[in-house]
């Protein structure tokens, strides 16, 4: 008896600080929800609690009197097509890493899997100039450009494991029907390889959709600002022009569609991660 | 398969080529060419680029302000590792090892912040320390301890220190998962034997359970300094800026600022270069001090 009675004291010792960080993580997320919905008048007199009444007003505002309308596509776009162009350049590369034998085949694969480890900082002044000569300096499929590259180590990475799990044998006999090895790739390889590729294709979105400081190099006027950009826009400016609840509007409208992928592939994002930052 | 060689060679192309002339043009091509430009004086405009040797460097060892970037950076380091390790095993033993039913859900919840935005979390943390309104000062006076309260992220003092704590918070749900990874693959036996033998809770916590999880542990360890050496400016640049007075510039926070608010492009490169070859020192180093006898039982 005195030892379950200690053993609950045990327990609830280590229930405690588990409840308390999981309100010291949700806390804050809720907060801000909440702060969307309220006059500057009531965050400054009651910062931390509930609204009187819960108004769109700040979401409105945000959406048509501080661009969030504009920066919401462009982070979509950007968003969209990075992930799609990272996919059509590793896809082919992953499959000739994993399956056909060629001298250097280690080599490459080292090399790109090392550029997960360098600190890319170095490489973003010359690519300013560079974009600067393509005429992509400030243009949102530029930063989709570099964003696509940016991820492409990583998705490399996960694509080749996942192709290494495809039973070779269903390979070999599209061929022996006479399939070429294009059709191989597009038809047999690429549906196989589809719950990695949801998987990777989901992480650079949320990755891509997320990311600041690229875009803050790189994008110059504030029609081409992603979201990121715009909300560090309006929280910098927040201060004199005191648009709180604005700013909250835009930050829940940064965070919803984190929350929705998380909610649906939640196993798929953490496995991801967790198998990435293992090998990277 | 059956093909010919040069039809072989023909789909590797194919395969390898595109992707590899996009990897180069966009990230050895800018890698390399940073070097390059670390000789240079340039303030942007093609014309006046001249080759100045080894000038940026001299200025960069005689810059009193990056010897504090580095400390910096690395006081970030260092109290992140320690923070998120401590933390992050603490919790992945808690919902590994006692059968608690609200598991799933603490998973999911501490995962969360890894997938943030950086400029959330910065902007959500800028209010929590908010002098006036914020979470951390009201607290504080709620305790009864007013003389506690200070500007957090407005004091030379306390605005780097406070960077640690949305850092810590925003990280170690990644961690979390990859320790309790390495616990599940743990076997029953080796628990069952440490008890046979008289080793009560935390003895087998000591003794079994860190042993083998320590190739988990160097992992997270590792990846926590990369991550941290190659990308705490972003947080820097979104709560302070670097300020007040330079006192929480990072190395990448205080490149950006010589490189894109002033136009120093090659001074910029230098201290680019001087952060690849921090951070590949320190990579080298620690996995040398963490080398650590394979433990099997």
């Amino acid at each position: 008896m005195k030892r379950t009675v200690g053993e609950m004291l045990v327990r609830s010792g280590i229930r405690l600080p588990l409840f308390l960080w999981s309100l010291a993580v949700l806390y804050p997320i809720f907060w801000m929800f909440l702060g969307a919905f309220k006059t500057n008048a009531e965050i400054y007199a009651n910062p931390w609690g509930f609204p009187e009444q819960f108004n769109f007003d700040n979401f409105v505002t945000a959406w048509t009197d501080y661009n969030i309308d504009t920066s919401v596509f462009n982070s979509l776009i950007v968003t969209a097509v990075g992930a799609i162009l990272c996919l059509v350049l590793a896809i082919p590369t992953a499959y000739a890493l994993e399956r056909i034998r060629f001298k250097g085949s280690q080599l490459l694969f080292t090399l790109y899997i090392s550029a997960m480890m360098i600190p890319m900082v170095l490489g973003w002044i010359p690519l300013f100039f560079l974009l600067a000569q393509f005429n992509l300096l400030d243009n949102i499929f530029g930063l989709a450009i570099v964003y696509a590259i940016s991820q492409l180590p990583f998705t490399i990475f996960v694509l080749t494991s996942f192709m290494g799990t495809i039973p070779k044998s269903l390979e070999e006999s599209a061929a022996i029907d006479g399939m070429s090895p294009y059709g191989v790739l597009w038809k047999i390889v690429t549906p196989l390889t589809m719950s990695g590729i949801i998987t990777v294709t989901i992480m650079n979105a949320i990755q891509f959709w997320n990311e600041y400081f690229m875009a803050l190099i790189f994008l110059q006027s504030s029609e081409n600002y992603t979201l990121a950009l715009a909300i560090d826009f309006i929280s910098n400016e927040a201060q004199y022009t005191n648009a709180w609840g604005v700013l909250f509007a835009s930050l829940v409208f940064a965070i919803v569609p984190v929350i929705i992928l998380y909610s649906i592939f939640q196993r798929r994002i953490t496995k991801g991660m967790t198998e990435g930052a293992i090998k990277g | 398969m059956v093909q010919s060689k040069k039809q072989k060679y023909l789909f590797l192309a194919f395969c390898l080529i595109p992707t590899f002339i996009m990897f180069s043009i966009f990230t050895l091509y800018p890698l390399f060419s940073g070097l390059y430009y670390s000789f240079f004086e340039w303030s942007g405009a093609s014309q006046t680029r001249e080759f100045v040797g080894f000038d940026n460097y001299t200025r960069l060892f005689n810059d009193g302000i990056i010897p504090a970037t580095i400390w910096h950076d690395y006081f970030l380091v260092i109290t992140k590792v320690i923070g998120i390790m401590i933390m992050a095993l603490f919790i992945a033993v808690a919902l590994t090892q006692l059968k608690i039913k609200e598991a799933p859900f603490y998973r999911i919840i501490f995962f969360f912040p890894n997938i943030m935005s950086v400029v959330v979390i910065g902007i959500l943390w800028t209010f929590i320390y908010n002098p006036n309104l914020g979470l951390v000062n009201s607290g504080l006076e709620a305790i009864g301890l007013e003389n506690w309260t200070r500007p957090w992220l407005g004091s030379e003092t306390w605005a780097l220190p406070s960077l640690v704590l949305p850092s810590i918070w925003a990280g170690i749900g990644l961690f979390m998962l990859l320790l309790m990874g390495g616990i599940a693959n743990i076997s029953k036996s080796n628990y069952e034997a440490a008890r046979i033998d008289g080793a009560n809770e935390w003895q087998q916590f000591w003794h079994v359970t860190l042993p083998l999880i320590w190739p988990q542990i160097k992992i997270s360890i590792l990846y926590i300094v990369i991550t941290t050496l190659n990308g705490s400016f972003i947080i820097v640049q979104v709560m302070t800026g670097g300020g007040p007075n330079n006192s929480t510039h990072v190395m990448g926070s205080y490149l950006y600022q010589q490189a894109f608010n002033q136009y120093n492009f090659g001074y910029g490169a230098t201290i680019g270069v001087m952060i690849l070859v921090i951070s590949l020192i320190t990579v080298i180093l620690l996995q040398f001090l963490l080398r650590r006898e394979k433990v099997e039982y």
